[in-house]
């Protein structure tokens, strides 16, 4: 019943009622896929009566002698006959299935074959094309072309769009959406102030350019790469990629491209001169558990990190639950076993072997963090510099014919071996012992040459000493040679059949013929412009940071059995316009937080709530509860005790007592951090796999890829943003703050923490309420000091002890009230 | 919004319950009774129970580790033969085992090490490591040909909790949470509880997807109560928040979040509101429940020495059934430390010390107030142990056995399952299940049968695909039901 109300639902989202034309991607192929691919699809082991409704070519089969469709003939036509025959050993789908197409559903298919049984490719296979926005329709409201297709969804359901949400409000929206932080007052006061046409275009732009835009970005695609500190499983060790971490959120700071960003984390190893850098991107693929419990067989551990590989790389890029082939022929998409274990031998080529829980299984590098890199930065600057200086001294002391070396010069002649072989080198190229044999060479002779010498060795040295205190990240590097791969029965590792070689799947574009068969390869592949998925599933998860929802629901699954589409044109026109202008990240986030439709207010109307709950239409604002992630960032910025500072190892706030004991039998013991990492944000967090962070609820395990959002209300939220030490300790110091700035009087106070808070000032009733519920904590408080006392000693942030401390707690409890508003747990 | 059917669907009973089923607009009058405690539990999926149930609730005894049936149930004379002559071909050949084990040929066959007996009117055979088990097998249904297809211990629970090896499909709580709803709204529907015994060299980790709600919605995820601190994560309010500070601040947040819910009518502020309320009751309901103060010392004797220790099994299973008895649908007790590699002679008996009497107990317990009839235990691990040796067998003291899928043995009590017998055989050396054999999956059916549920017909949609507990396989034992 409730499938059929979604589907009445989504036949009345296109229209259907008044246009009366059957699409067969939105209306057909869902019920066929549904009911009849499981034993008529894409699997071919399973198949029955070698008869498949997945393919155009299949459906114009004959079946008894009889065609399957005829087109314009219901009653010519077996699989409709086969739907209402009367005997039920006839009758599909068979009974057992326990699968039943409802009578309108079946009417739905008779008119179909009745209107000439069209047949189309799945929609998000069939290559991008560039759909034309709608005209406005006389409107004013469309900003961009999104609005433009919006509209025309809403007008068709007769809806109109909602009005711009008030000004504060969206100013925080807007924040929060690109930064992950609330704004500051003083950004606030100005841009409220701000009448310039314009004020929020140069407030989007600002927030682009934030540092804190990376961070915000990062946390989702952590979570579906399942980047995590820990191993996973029995032993859990320790690992060691933030700097993989770091790389994600500088690449993202500086807008690299989508089609780099991709190709670098795929096979940055296999680019020409690959950089460290590059290297370093390649620590997505190694992101996956390992499993050290002893007794388990080596062989199968490599096995399954491939599986993971390949199933991650399907999900984000493709959308596609390539998984699902890994034992079988996929049961609706058009995905062989073959062609999982064609990706497969891609990635079976490196040296991993399997064996042992160590974090850091070859192939490794050492990468710097994002706090490294900046001196790293540094360092290769001063050495270019400084090495320029010698050079320029050295081609005038050690004259020589071009192409030649310092050592191959007539002046060279005599010098001590040593000397010589430095000096076969460039000066940025010798090692720290080989520039002080020359500088102690020419010490007494030519000590300004010396003196240059000296400082490019102190430089090098430095820079080797910074390198050594890199951290090992694991990373890609395929072996020599090749290893063979063969379909695994049942995706066992040792249940090897037919051999395969490595290719992409045969139901999507090929590979350009002379391209060699390898990670690169195939990163590039996806990113092809003529990839038909990459853009689509790429645009929806971004879609899905703002609105909540994607424009597919499904955002892991773009197959058949995935949801379709709300707006597929809008989709369609935004994966265009992505692959158009570059893969720009920021360029789409734009353009989104630019959109009338991401502007809209999110007030719900009695219409719009009876008809479309779920806001698929797009007729109200994007408006939910914040990631838990992003509740805590907000709340220690809120309260001032935030400390941003970019990148560097993963840290330890705040968790309640033996969580890990427990959970390790003592073997493990959570020891919390000091100072300042208290307050880092949410994803610099040490992620330990068997037992996650315990302040995080509805998150990404971080044990494989996820992608879907999760939004839930349990009374455990509640527990959590009441009683944990970061969020008691964050109304104090809200408290303090208010106290500090807005001075004695209450209603100042009250309203300021409001502010910091929702961004706006609480109206007269709200006030009154604060201040009602401000006066009984003061005397709650005045009547037992020592309660007060003990509240204002929660988390190890210092007080300001000038602070009355009555008065302190009472505004403590009234901030906790403020921080746990709805309004304040939602954007 | 981004919610799935199911809980979209539960959303808007919740809202229909508040709001009266007309306009999006909250009475003065829906948010008292929501205030006042007029929430019911939450529901379970449509048209379900599929059949009248025989058990409403289930206690599930984990034994994490895999305890040996060849010392504790599985009682085979031709051991005590056998022992040190190496284990015959014919019982093991192109069989996977370990890579502790690797290649089983040539392994030296050992016998139980303690004696067994017959017990009770039924004559099951027990052995001495379990007298008060023993005391009780006339309760129990003992299924002696369960059989499975992993052979690590991870993998393997995974497969038994969740129908699955891998880890993140719904565990079997989630599973019934989500069929037959809740029966209790101020205390988790599925709770878990994990203990060790003291003293255990090799303790099995008890990881989070143990008790996952995988795809589905995650408030059908399993409650761990904790052993230390608080029972339940965040449960306490903070020092210097006295219950009335709290009752305060609750009423004026109601009221400010209500305000905000006539300006913008999103019913999630409603669930919102209704959630800090239903906080606010479990801060005095699970302490009340972890309360045994009240609790007689007859009862308390049932369950052993242990029992007022918080960490311990038998306290566990005592809360357990304080629990059920209030409405919880499922407890899920794991129990760690029954990984014998080299420690039959030694720390078997410990194992056997800690939970052998609190398990008879909470039997015990339970039938004396009637609450056996419609409460399901189960008591068992991932798989078995291998009747031969892994060690040296003239060093007695580091004797052990390895892990072992083709046989093993779990019981079952009440709940509508047939009391007093043995279902099921393995061969005689207890390698191979050979007799009614039981497969996890079957397992499965079979506990969801007993709970009114058609395991083929309890499913899901994600990622395109209809998932069950029993993936696409299980028979219901329809034997071992009274």
């Amino acid at each position: 019943m409730k499938q059929i109300l979604l589907i009445l639902i989504f036949l009345s989202f296109a229209g259907w009622g008044r246009t009366q034309e059957i699409d067969f991607n939105r209306q057909i192929r869902p019920l066929l896929s549904d009911n009849c691919f499981k034993c008529h699809g894409p699997d071919q082991g399973k198949r029955k009566a070698d008869l498949r409704l997945d393919t155009e070519q299949g459906l114009r089969a004959e079946l008894d002698g009889q065609q399957l469709v005829t087109p314009g003939k219901p009653e010519e036509s077996e699989l409709y006959l086969r739907l209402v025959h009367e005997d039920e050993d006839e009758r599909m789908p068979p009974q057992k299935t326990r699968l039943k197409l409802s009578s309108s559903e079946i009417e739905l298919v008779k008119k179909w074959i009745a209107q000439g049984a069209k047949w189309q490719e799945h929609w998000s296979l069939r290559p991008l094309e560039n759909p034309a926005p709608p005209k406005g329709e006389g409107s004013d409201w469309p900003r961009n072309a999104i609005d433009q297709f919006v509209l025309r969804g809403l007008r068709r359901e007769e809806f109109s769009p909602s009005a711009e949400e008030d000004k504060a409000r969206l100013f925080r929206r807007l924040t929060l959406d690109l930064t992950g932080l609330p704004p500051g007052l003083e950004e606030l006061d100005s841009y409220l102030a701000s009448e310039a046409p314009d004020a929020y275009a140069k407030a989007v732009d600002r927030l682009l350019e934030s540092p804190s835009y990376g961070e915000r970005m990062a946390w989702d695609w952590l979570d579906l790469a399942r980047y995590a500190d820990t191993n996973g499983f029995q032993g859990d060790s320790t690992r060691s990629m933030w700097p993989w971490r770091d790389w994600v959120v500088r690449s993202l700071n500086a807008n690299m491209p989508f089609d780099k960003f991709t190709v670098e984390q795929i096979a940055g190893d296999m680019l020409p001169d690959a950089s460290l850098e590059q290297k370093l991107a390649t620590g997505f693929c190694r992101n996956h558990m390992i499993n050290g419990e002893g007794g388990r067989i080596a062989e199968e551990n490599r096995v399954e990190y491939i599986f993971d590989q390949i199933e991650t790389i399907g999900t984000v890029w493709m959308g596609l639950t390539v998984q699902c082939a890994r034992c079988h022929d996929h049961k609706f998409d058009p995905l062989r076993q073959r062609d999982y274990y064609q990706l497969f031998a891609i990635f079976n080529q490196t040296p991993v072997n399997g064996g042992g829980r160590d974090p850091a299984t070859p192939p490794v590098i050492r990468a710097p963090d994002s706090l490294q890199y900046g001196k790293l930065d540094e360092l290769n600057k001063g050495i270019t510099a400084s090495a320029l200086k010698v050079e320029r001294v050295e081609e005038r002391l050690f004259t020589r014919e071009e192409g030649q070396n310092a050592s191959q010069s007539e002046a060279a002649k005599g010098l001590p071996k040593k000397v010589v072989e430095a000096l076969s080198r460039g000066p940025a190229e010798r090692n720290p012992a080989q520039l002080g044999e020359v500088e102690k060479h020419y010490r007494e002779g030519m000590a300004a040459y010396s003196a240059l010498l000296k400082k490019l060795r102190e430089q090098v040295a430095e820079r080797e000493k910074l390198e050594k205190s890199f951290v090992r990240v694991m990373v890609m590097q395929d072996k020599p040679g090749s290893r063979k791969s063969f379909i695994l029965d049942k995706g066992l590792y040792n249940q090897k059949r037919e051999e395969v070689s490595a290719e992409v799947p045969q139901s999507l574009p090929a590979l350009p013929e002379k391209a060699p068969r390898n990670r690169l390869s195939l990163a590039r592949w996806l990113v092809d412009p003529s990839h038909p998925l990459t853009a689509r599933v790429t645009v929806n998860r971004e879609w899905q940071k703002f609105f909540g929802t994607g424009l597919v629901k499904t955002v892991e699954d773009f197959g058949a059995q995935g949801e379709k589409p709300t707006h597929p044109e809008l989709l369609d026109w935004l994966a265009s316009e992505f692959i158009r202008g570059g893969w720009d990240l920021k360029a789409l986030h734009r353009l989104i937080v630019t959109s009338a439709t991401y502007r809209q207010s999110a007030r719900w109307t009695a219409e719009l709530a009876r008809k479309d709950p779920a806001n698929r239409l797009l007729g109200r604002g994007p408006r939910w509860r914040m990631p838990s992630w992003m509740i805590r960032d907000h709340a220690l910025a809120a309260s001032g005790l935030l400390v941003n500072r970019l990148g560097g190892p993963s840290v330890k706030p705040y968790q309640p007592k033996g969580v890990w004991a427990e959970a390790t039998f003592g073997k493990m013991r959570y020891s919390q951090d000091k100072g300042e990492k208290l307050y880092r944000r949410s994803l610099y967090t040490f992620w330990r796999r068997i037992i996650g962070p315990t302040i995080f609820f509805d998150t990404a395990k971080r044990q494989t890829c996820e992608v879907r959002k999760i939004l839930t209300n349990t009374p455990l939220h509640a527990l959590a943003t009441l009683n944990d030490v970061t969020y008691v300790e964050a109304s104090r110091a809200l408290a303090q703050r208010v106290l500090e700035k807005a001075g004695p009087e209450p209603a100042d106070s009250a309203t300021m923490a409001f502010r910091l808070v929702t961004c706006r000032r609480p109206d007269a009733d709200e006030l009154k309420i604060l201040l009602g519920r401000l006066a009984i904590l003061k005397e709650q408080y005045s009547a037992d000091p020592g309660a007060a006392a003990k509240l204002l000693s929660v988390g190890d942030s210092p007080r300001n002890t000038k602070l009355d401390a009555i008065e302190h707690a009472a505004f403590a409890g009234l901030c906790s009230l403020i921080l746990n508003l709805d309004e304040a747990l939602t954007k | 919004m981004n919610m799935d059917p199911v809980t979209q669907h539960s959303a808007q009973l919740t809202r229909r319950h508040f709001f009266g089923r007309s306009s999006t607009g909250i009475g003065a009058a829906a948010l008292a009774s929501l205030l006042g405690g007029g929430a019911t539990a939450a529901p379970g999926a449509s048209g379900l129970p599929h059949f009248a149930p025989r058990a409403k609730r289930v206690i599930y005894l984990f034994m994490n580790g895999a305890p040996t049936h060849v010392d504790l149930f599985d009682y085979k004379p031709k051991l005590k033969e056998l022992h040190g002559k190496p284990v015959p071909q014919e019982y093991v050949g192109g069989k996977r085992f370990s890579t502790m084990t690797g290649n089983p040929k040539g392994k030296l066959m050992l016998s139980p090490v303690e004696p067994f007996h017959r017990r009770g009117q039924s004559g099951a055979w027990v052995s001495d490591l379990m007298p008060h088990t023993a005391g009780i097998a006339d309760d129990l249904c003992f299924i002696k040909s369960m059989f499975t297809e992993q052979v690590n211990h991870s993998p393997a629970v995974t497969f038994f909790l969740t129908g699955s090896e891998m880890a993140g499909r719904p565990s079997m709580g989630s599973w019934l949470t989500y069929g037959l709803g809740s029966e209790t709204d101020n205390l988790p529907a599925f709770t878990v509880m994990t203990s060790v015994s003291k003293g255990t060299s090799c303790g099995q980790i008890f990881y989070d997807y143990y008790w996952s709600s995988g795809f589905l919605p995650s408030r059908l995820q399993g409650v761990k109560f904790r052993s230390g601190g608080d029972p339940v994560l965040y449960l306490s309010s903070p020092d210097g928040v006295s219950r009335p500070v709290r009752r305060g601040i609750l009423d004026d947040l109601a009221k400010l979040n209500e305000l905000r819910f006539r300006d913008v009518s999103d019913p999630a502020i409603s669930t919102r509101i209704s959630q800090y309320e239903l906080a606010y009751k479990m801060q005095a309901s699970v302490p009340e429940l972890s309360d045994i103060s009240q609790e007689p010392q007859h009862v308390l004797d049932l369950y052993g020495p242990q029992v007022k220790e918080r960490g311990t099994f038998a306290h566990n299973c005592l809360m357990a059934r304080r629990l059920i008895e209030r409405g919880s649908r499922f407890v899920q007790l794991m129990h760690a430390g029954w990984d014998q590699h080299n420690s039959i002679t030694t720390e078997l008996y410990n194992q056997c010390r800690d939970t052998d009497q609190p398990s008879a107990g909470l039997v015990m317990d339970l039938k004396q107030r009637g609450l056996l009839e419609d409460t399901l235990v189960i008591w068992g691990g991932e798989f078995g142990r291998t009747p031969f040796i892994q060690g040296n067998i003239k060093d007695r003291r580091r004797w052990g056995r390895d892990h072992h899928p083709y046989a093993f043995t779990t019981w079952m009590a009440g709940g509508g399952v047939k009391p007093g017998i043995t279902w099921g055989a393995s061969d005689d050396l207890a390698i191979n299940s050979v007799t009614d054999k039981v497969h996890v999956h079957d397992f499965q059916a079979t506990i969801l049968h007993l709970l009114g549920i058609d395991h083929e017909r309890l499913d899901f949609k994600f990622q395109g695909r209809r998932y069950r507990l029993t993936d696409v396989h299980g028979k219901v034992v329809k034997g071992i039901i009274a």
